[in-house]
Order: C-alpha cells, then structure tokens, then sequence
C-alpha cells in the first residue's frame, strides 16, 4: 500500500488547486502592494522635494478664516473649523433627507393617483428633474433663482409679515432661548407624545374600535410644546429688515438654501420612483382586502400600502440618503460652508492638500458607513416586524 | 371623454380639489414655460454662442472630423439595431412602424431640427440631411446583414466592423486637436463614453473578485468598492485637481481631462462592479453546475456562461450607470476647470454684450435641454431594452 | 440567445479595446508638454532649474488669464499684462528672448500645488509673500514686484465712506487667499461683525456684488483698481475706500532649495528696477550703452569696462549671461515702463512702487 501512497500520480504542489489559488491571491495582494507601494514612494519623493507637511500637525495652524452664520473666532484652530463644517454638512444631509422622503413619498404616491391632472404633474416632475444634473440645479438655484430672481434686501419679500425673502437669505421666525432649551424641550414633548400614542394604539388594539392614536399624538405633543413654551415663558421673534441685513429670528444663509432646494427636489425625484416601484410591489391583494374591509382611500394607503412599501424601499431609500450626503458637497461650489468648503479654503490658506482632503473623504466615509448602519438597523427592525 | 373624465378627474369632492389645484399648477407652470420659450426669453444669446456651447474653442478646420464621427456613430447604431433585431411576430404596419419610431426618436430628432433652426446655416441642414442618409445607409447594411448577402458573417465580426468605424473616427479627432481645444458638449459626451469604456474591464474584474471564493481577493474588491462608495464624487475630483501630481511621477504631467478620466473611470468601475455583481447574483447556480458537469474550467464557465447571462440581465442599470455618469461629468467642470457645457453657460452670460442682463435663465435652458433630451431618451431606451429583455417577468 | 450574449460582450470588449487605445495616443497627442517635462525632471536630479530652463530653451511661467492690468488674454489669445512682463522679463535675463515663455494659467487655489509639483518654474501670480507660505509650502518668494495692500471697494450708491462704518456688512472675497484672514482680522479689531463670504471666482463675486448679495468686495487695492475699470455698470458705479489695512508684498515664487535658478530670477527683476534708477529705457538702451562713460552703468549693461589691465566685462557668476540686464531693457523695458504699459492705464499711483530716491522702497542692491 505505502508504495501506491507516493505514487507519482500526486498533484505536484505547482498543480495543486489549492497552491495556485493561494499563489493567485499572493499575487493580487503582491499587486496592489507595489501599486500602493509605488505611489507612496512617489508620494514621498515629491513630499521632500518641496517640505511639504504629511501628517495632520495642520489642524493646529489658526484657521485666519470665518464662517458665516458662526462666531468662529479666525484664530481658532483649523480643527475647530473642519467641525464646524462637519456640522454644517450634517445640517444639511438631516433637513434635505427628511424634506425629500416626505416630498418624495408625496409625489410618488401622486404618480399611481387615479386622478389624471395629479398623476401627470408627478409624472412631469419626475421625468424633468431626474433627467437633470444636479449641478445644474444647484446653479440654477443659485445664479438664477436666489441672486436673479429673489429681491434685493432693500425690497424684500415679506410673505405674511414673517418672513423676510432676499437674496441675502430667508429669514423665519424663531423661539428666543438656548438651543439646548428648545432641543430638551421638544424631545420631552416628543417622548410623552410617544407614550401616550403607545398606549392608545394598545386601547385600540384590545377594544377593536377605530383608532387616532397617531393624530392624539401629534395634539399631545403640540399640546405639550404649547404648554411648555407659555409655563417657561418663551418667547419667539420676528424677522425684521434692519438696515442691510435682517435682525430676530433665525437667518438661513442663502447658499444654505440653494442647497438644500436643489438637494431636495434632485433626491425627492428619484425617491418618489423608489416609492412607486415599492407601492407596486406590494401585493395587490392587500390593496383587495383593504378595500374588502371597507378601508377609505387614505386609510387603505396609511395602514395597508405605505408601511409595507417603505419595507420594501427602505435598502433603495437608503442609498438614496447616502447620495444625498455626498451630494452636499457640491455645496462648496456655491460657497455654503461646509466640510468641503472648509477644506478647499485650508488648503489654499497653506495647509498641505493630501492631507487635509484625505481627512475630508475620511469624515464622509464615516458618515456614510453610520448612515449605512442606521439603515440597516431600520431594515431589520422593519423585516422583524412582518413576523 | 365624459365617463373618463368622471373617471379621472371627479371622483369625489377630494378629487375634483385636487384636479383643480394640480390642474393650475400644471396650467401655471406650461404657460410660464410657452411664454418664456416663445415670447421673453432672447434666445441671442445661444445663436451667437452655439459653437462654443456645442464643441468649445474646437478650431474650425477640424471640425469635419467631429461630423464625420458623428455620421459613423448614427450609421453604426443604425446598422446594429436593424442588423441585430431578429424578425418580429407579426410585422406591424408602416403607420405603426412610423409611431414607433416617433416614441422613440421623436425627441432627439426634434432637438435636432432645432439646433439646425438656431444655427440657421446651410452647412447644418445639409449636415442634418447627411446624417438621415448615413442612418438609411445604417439600415441598408443592417437588413443587407439579416438578409441574405452578410449573412454567414459571424456575429462578433459584425458587431466589431460597426465599433470599429464610429471609434476609429471619434480616436482620430481626438488625436488631431489638442486638448486644451476641446470644451461644451462634446467635452461632457467625451468623458462619459471614454470613463464608462475604461470601466468596464475594471468593474467586471471587481464583481468577480468580490464574488470569489479566494478570501484575499473578495476582501481586496470589497475595499476598494466600499471606499469609493463612500466617497463623493467631487471630493475625489478635487483631490485629483490638487494632488494627482504627488502619486504619479512628475513626467506624466496630467491636464485637466487626464484627471477627470481617471477620477470617472475609478469611481465608475465601483458602482459598475456593484451592477454587475447584481446581475451574476441573478444566475441560477444550474446554470455553472451545468458548466461543471461537461468538464469546462471555472475560467470558461464564468466568461463562456455566467458572465455573458449576467452582463446581458443588468444592461438596464449599465445603461443607468452610464446616464448618471454622463450627468456627473458636469462636476468635472467646476472641481478641474475644465470647460465643459454647464461651465460655457454660466460663462457666456458674462460676456461683454450679455453681462447683467439675467439671461442665466436663457442659457440654463438650453444646457439642461441638451441633459435632458439626452438622459431621457436613454432611460427610455434602458425601459424598452428591459421590457424587451422580460428579466423581471421570467 | 448565446450569440446575442456574445455580440453584447463583443461591443463592449471591441470599445474598451478601442478606448484604450484612444487614451493611450491621447497622452502621446500631448507630448510637447510631457516630453520637455521629462527633460526638466531627469536634469533636475543632477542640477538647477536654471539648466532645465536652458535646455528646454523657454520657461514655463505659472500666471493668470483674467485680471486686468495683470494678466489678461487679449484678442490674439496672447497673455498682456504686469505679470506676464515680468514672466518676459525673467525669459529675456536666462534665455536671451522674452518671448521664449510658456504662459500656464493657474486657479488660485492650484498655484502653489503646481510649483511643488513642478508643472512651472516660476510663480508670477500676484502672491502675497507670508511667512507661513515661504516656510510650507515649499516655495522661495523673491524681489516683489509690487507693493500692495488690501482694500475695501463698495458701491458708489452705499453710502459708506470709510471702512468702520461698514457694521455688520456682507464682505465677498476670493477663496483660499490672504484676503480671507486680512478682512476676518480687521473685523476683529474694528469689531465690525462682518459676515465674510469666501467664492471660488473672481466672476462668482462680481456676480454676486451685481445683484447686491454683497456689501463690500475686499480684496488688494491693485486688483480691485482693475476690477473696477472691468466693472460692467462703469467704474464710476464702484468705489474704493481711501483704507488700506494690511501689507501685500507681490513677489515671484520658486521652487524652496534651488539657490542657482532663485537667484537668476531675482536679478532679472532687480535689474528692471536698477534700469529706472539709472534712466535706462527700452528706447535709449542701445544709444546709452554706446555712448555712456559711466563706469556703474556699463557694468550693468554687460559692456566692456576699461579698467588698469584692459577692458573686461563684469562676470559676477550670477549664472546669467552678463549682457542679462541690456537684454532685459532692450526687449521688455525697466520697472517703470513695465508699470506705465499695464497699471498707470487702470489709474494706479506709483505710491510705494516708486524709487527709493523718489519716495518709494524699491531699491535694487548695488550691481558690481
């Protein structure tokens, strides 16, 4: 037997399956290693021609820059800039998702409409806006509708009495007090809303009769806001032009609102086909029995259709998201302040390039792998849900 | 037309609002587009400007080169669609037939028309006949293949013959002119064809890798996809305006175009890789067990049998690919400079004769009229190819 | 079925192939520019920029293509300009003709990635020279070649007339300049409260300060004087305040560490002032240097010196050719005609740009 055991017939290891795939993998990584490798020594090689820095010592330079709307003081660290321009990409990425999820449910619904004149206009907004760059609406909004179209402040608009419209930004009425106030003010508010809706969808449920518990929700919690806001005494002011710029309430920089436009009415056209893909997908039957029980229109849609959809749109709603934070970084074209902005004006203030936008697409890599997360935890909870 | 109307339009109280609200948005919003297209704008503007928006500072003697690759380029369409087409059911009649390809080319060739009205030459309208005789010429060739002459003539040959022509001729005008020449749509179409063409390879090879059973491999391709995936495009322009130059040795010298291809071409592959992996998910394993079971080697079972299916299955997201692509290289223009069609519209309203005259509105119109006659028609064609197709209804 | 598959997989391979190709004789296409970049790195290992420059027989000149007054491109595409004669004047001192430059247009915020990367020789860009830009980024600020400083421009109809009354205005600036950090500081100190708006393009602020959007548009009193001159509802619409608040040395940049090529450059500069002082123009240079007994200016002009041991011309191992100097008069002019030719037409002052015996601080280190 042990003759027939080192029989010439063995594999020898330079055919042996498992060698060449290891030998192929080897070479892959071998591949990209003196790619990487190359690079970085014609990194260094450049780096030491001229004394460029290559680590992050930069970010304690004085940033010798302010931002808008920001008491950042110029000679502040850049660190303390790049956060501030973090949190206005946040700023940007929550207001311009929750803007275009609500306008984009809304038209996708209205493409699937029986109404003809509704399911047109749905139609033509998709169509128009998908097919466009998004860069050309961000400079449409920018060049033509807030420095063209909107008035100079010395005639501004003034729509209702509170607001003050100009090219030099929105102005809208806002609540006098710390924003840390305000923030644990509405939460609590939100929280007791929470459990009081909780606890009547739990009436509901036992007792079978019609529910509201949703609407009571939202009394409650503006009930709670209301309270709250007369028992502290609160305040809130209107804007008012005052000179060149505008004083009381808060003042939205008009970049910032060229961006989250253009952002919201790009993304919401591509969330509103995720939507109606989603409300096609779900079973017909559902919608039968929904009309079976004698469900109204709306009902049918609030309680059957769209909850199930979202279970379905949710992976596609959230790239859409994702897209959405990367996008606002086009808001450095129109000179909104946020984290690419803030860093193309470092590196041209003398902070070394590589670095500093490295830093950059670290920062959104970031964002976008929390966001990707967020999502899933959503997609998970939603799947579970079904069960 | 009146049940209809009840049908549609007044259901119930609710519905006849909306109809009437929806309804003047609709009224307001084309009345406002007729006016301006027909009665304010000054359409000047784009006349005095066409050629710059359309091929930049492209020099005149060479133009002839940029038609004739456009002539080729409808030629070899023409000749693959009526060449490839295999006969239908039942032939529909010639009114049909017309309807079809009004739903179908109607735009493009409307948008046509009117580029020959704004350029208001000879040298257009008979540019514009050349290119329905090289279609007609395209169709010819294309039935001559179905039918009998060509017949015998292998399908990769065929379909080479029809490549070769248009990119011979688009690779020779881009060897004539120097770079620095080429701006407006030509720039834009450019970089969305040579990024998406140079992606190609890179984003199958990043779909089989991450679809491998060879761990480093898989891991290698997932990195390099997820990391792109997270990046946004225009950080990554940026990043190759300003320092492309400290990672490659100072010989090569990148201008503007060098960057922006190369930025596209890595980011397309990744999103493509993501595409394609979709469509080698939509095989059924019978189909590589199959492969297995005569003998082929992984080798042959991946590019004779999985991948053909999988690249053919996904051609709708391909082409999706290609149309953000082709939107996406408007960014090019403002992180590289390069003078692209959004960037000739913004610039033409400061010349001399136009500054502070607010003809943005103008000369936004027509750039995003060419976007968007071009991305519509595509995702409509990218609609039909994957009704055709039936992927989703098998 | 498979044919089709494979026909798909044909077209696609058949234009990657193609395309491929395409990109390939592209970067051929270019080649003037790739090959003399090569020429200039594989010299560059062993020597100066200076001999690069020689070899390459011109120089690449890192500059502007819209700033009126100091580089603009004019009808026949040629770069015009105070910058631009300074790019000549460098080429006329090394090279011996002023028109063997390479203008490359630079964004503002790519100038200094450019000179490190070394895409051009020489920075001639209206850059402020600072410590932190001398010190980081790897570049070697020479002669400035004007004196500036920062201003404030407002329109005519505002009603502001100096500086501390512009409370809580809106300020545009271009992004990534000294500007940024001069205006955010003067806001500090006359705690003035501006908002200060930073835009990639001199063309985004313009249009910006048309519809209104700014108050004030801050930037070097220099460009602002050619802004103005450029503004489309006249210059009159447009005022500059009397208020300079800080100091913007214009200087040329090199490459850090390259003491040879640095020092060519200096003197070609330095010579157009010392031709002012000494009353040499482009159009009396030839008759001066035949006629003239002045030891000094003979010297300069490279001429022939009598001296106790036979006439010798002056070789002070700049590594410039000794006639550097007539050839710089003779094909570009000296400081003052440079700046009559570009600034004076704007309704720019000499003010600090003038001699140093005439009330300004340009001084030019003896030639001897």
């Amino acid at each position: 037997m042990s003759p027939q055991l080192s029989t010439p017939s063995k594999v020898p290891f330079f055919r042996d399956i498992r060698t060449l795939k290891w030998a192929l993998q080897i070479l892959a990584l071998l591949a990209v290693f003196a790619m990487f490798y190359w690079l970085y020594g014609n990194y260094q090689e450049n780096v030491a021609k001229s004394s460029i820095q290559t680590d992050l010592r930069f970010l304690d330079n004085p940033a010798n820059f302010t931002i808008p709307g920001n008491d950042l003081d110029q000679s502040q660290p850049v660190r303390d800039a790049f956060v501030e321009g973090f949190l206005n990409t946040l700023r940007v990425a929550f207001i311009g998702i929750a803007l275009a999820t609500i306008l984009g449910t809304l038209i996708g619904i209205a493409r699937l409409s029986k109404n003809f004149m509704v399911r047109t206009l749905g139609t033509v907004y998709v169509e128009l806006v998908r097919n466009l760059p998004l860069l050309l609406l961000l400079t449409f909004m920018n060049l033509a509708v807030v420095l063209q179209a909107f008035p100079r402040i010395e005639n501004a608009w003034l729509p209702l009495d509170l607001f003050v419209v100009s090219n030099r930004g929105i102005a809208i009425p806002w609540f006098i007090g710390s924003p840390a106030q305000l923030g644990i003010g509405i939460l609590s508010a939100a929280l007791l809303a929470f459990v009081v809706a909780k606890i009547r969808i739990r009436q509901a449920d036992k007792t079978g009769k019609q529910d509201r518990a949703w609407l009571v929700g939202i009394a409650t919690f503006v009930f709670l806001v209301v309270l709250i806001w007369l028992l502290f005494g609160y305040g809130w002011e209107l804007p008012y032009v005052d000179g060149r710029g505008t004083t009381g309430g808060l003042r939205l920089d008009p970049s910032f609102f060229a961006l989250v436009a253009s952002l919201v009415i790009y993304t919401s056209s591509h969330i509103a086909e995720i939507v109606r893909g989603s409300i096609l997908a779900v079973s017909r039957g559902q919608g039968e029995a929904a009309d079976a029980i004698a469900l109204s229109g709306s009902q049918k849609m609030r309680l059957i259709i769209l909850p199930q959809a979202f279970r379905i749109a949710m992976p596609a709603l959230g790239n859409q998201y994702l897209n959405l934070i990367k996008n606002s970084s086009l808001g450095a074209t129109i000179s909104y302040f946020e984290l690419t902005q803030i860093a193309q004006i470092t590196v041209g203030n003398g902070s070394p390039a590589v670095p500093a936008f490295s830093l950059t697409l670290l920062v959104y890599l970031a964002i976008s792998l929390v966001t990707s997360l967020v999502v899933n935890f959503f997609n998970r909870r939603l799947a579970l849900v079904e069960r | 037309m009146i049940t209809w109307m009840r049908r549609n339009l007044f259901r119930s109280i609710t519905d006849t609002i909306l109809t009437v609200i929806s309804g003047s948005i609709l009224g307001y919003v084309i009345f406002q587009v007729f006016q301006f297209v027909f009665i304010t704008g000054r359409w000047e503007i784009i006349q005095v400007n066409l050629k710059i928006l359309l091929v930049g500072r492209f020099p005149e003697e060479l133009m002839f080169l940029v038609g004739f690759s456009i002539l080729a380029t409808c030629f070899s369409i023409a000749s693959l669609a009526s060449g490839m087409n295999r006969p239908i059911d039942q032939p529909p009649t010639l009114a049909g037939k017309l309807w079809g390809l009004f739903q179908r080319f109607g735009l493009i060739i409307a948008t046509s028309a009117f580029l020959i009205v704004l350029a208001g030459d000879m040298a257009a309208v008979l540019f514009g006949a050349y290119v329905v005789l090289s279609i007609f010429a395209g169709r010819l060739f294309g039935i001559a293949r179905r039918n009998t002459p060509l017949k015998r003539l292998p399908g990769w040959l065929w379909v080479a013959i029809n490549a070769t022509l248009p990119l011979v001729l688009i690779f020779l005008t881009m060897g004539q002119a120097a770079l620095e020449e080429w701006g407006g749509f030509l720039i834009n179409f450019y970089l969305a064809v040579v990024s998406i063409a140079l992606s190609f390879p890179l984003g199958v090879m990043l779909a089989l890798g991450r679809r491998s059973t060879l761990p480093l491999l898989r891991w290698l391709s997932t990195a390099y996809i997820e990391l792109i995936r997270g990046a946004p495009l225009f950080v990554l322009l940026l990043l190759a305006g300003v320092a492309l130059e400290f990672f490659i040795p100072a010989s090569i010298a990148p201008d503007a175009i060098f960057r922006a291809v190369t930025v596209f071409t890595l980011f397309t592959a990744a999103y493509l890789a993501e595409v394609i992996r979709g469509g080698l998910q939509s095989i059924p394993k019978g189909q590589a067990e199959a492969g297995k079971a005569l003998g082929l080697s992984t080798f042959r079972i991946t590019f004779l049998i999985t991948l053909p299916q999988a690249l053919r299955n996904v051609i709708p997201a391909q082409i999706g690919q290609f149309i953000s692509l082709f939107k996406d290289t408007t960014l090019a223009g403002v992180a590289l400079s390069v003078f692209d069609l959004l960037n000739v519209g913004t610039a033409i309203t400061k010349q001399d004769d136009y500054l502070g005259q607010g003809l943005i509105y103008e000369s936004l119109a027509f750039v995003g009229l060419l976007f968007w006659v071009g991305s519509y028609v595509m995702s409509r064609e990218s609609q039909r190819i994957e009704k055709k197709l039936g992927v989703g209804i098998r | 079925m498979k044919s089709k598959s494979l026909s798909v997989l044909a077209v696609a391979s058949a234009a990657g192939l193609f395309l491929a190709g395409c990109a390939s004789t592209e970067a051929e296409t270019t080649t003037p520019a790739a090959t003399q970049t090569t020429t200039t790195t594989t010299t560059e290992a062993a020597g100066s920029m200076l001999d690069s420059v020689i070899a390459a027989g011109s120089v690449r000149c890192g500059t502007r293509d819209a700033l009126p007054g100091f580089a603009v491109l004019n009808d026949s595409g040629e770069h015009v300009g105070f910058d631009s004669d300074f790019c000549r004047v460098i080429a006329a001192a090394v090279l011996g003709d002023a028109n063997a430059v390479e203008m490359i247009d630079l964004e503002t915020a790519d100038r200094f990635t450019a000179l490190q990367s070394g895409a051009i020789d020489v920075l001639v860009r209206n850059t402020t020279w600072t410590a932190t830009r001398d010190g980081s980024e790897g570049a070697n600020f020479l002669q400035p070649t004007f004196y500036d400083g920062q201003g404030m421009m407002v329109a005519s109809d505002s009603g502001y007339s100096k500086i501390s009354a512009m409370d809580g205005a809106i300020i545009c600036v271009a992004k990534g300049t000294t500007t940024e950090g001069n205006a955010a500081l003067e806001s500090s100190r006359l705690g003035l409260n501006w908002e200060i708006r930073s835009f990639d393009e001199t063309d985004l602020i313009l249009e910006a300060f048309l519809a209104g959007q700014c108050d004030g548009w801050s930037s070097d009193v220099s460009q602002l004087t050619g802004l103005r001159s450029a503004y489309p509802n006249g210059s009159d619409a447009l005022t500059i305040l009397p208020e300079v608040f800080s100091k913007e040395p214009l200087a040329p940049a090199v490459l850090d560490g390259d003491t040879a090529w640095a020092q060519a450059v200096n003197w070609a500069i330095l010579a157009t002032i010392q031709a002012e002082e000494f009353g040499i123009t482009s159009a009396n240079v030839d008759s001066i240097r035949d006629t003239t007994t002045d030891v000094g200016i003979l010297r300069f002009l490279g001429a022939e010196v009598p001296g106790s041991d036979g006439a010798a011309v002056l070789d002070p191992n700049l590594s410039l050719p000794t006639d550097f100097a007539y050839q710089v008069v003779k094909q570009v002019g000296n400081y003052g005609e440079i700046f009559a030719r570009h600034l004076t037409p704007l309704g720019l002052d000499r003010g600090l740009n003038s001699l140093w015996n005439d009330g300004g601080i340009l001084y030019a280190p003896p030639y001897r």
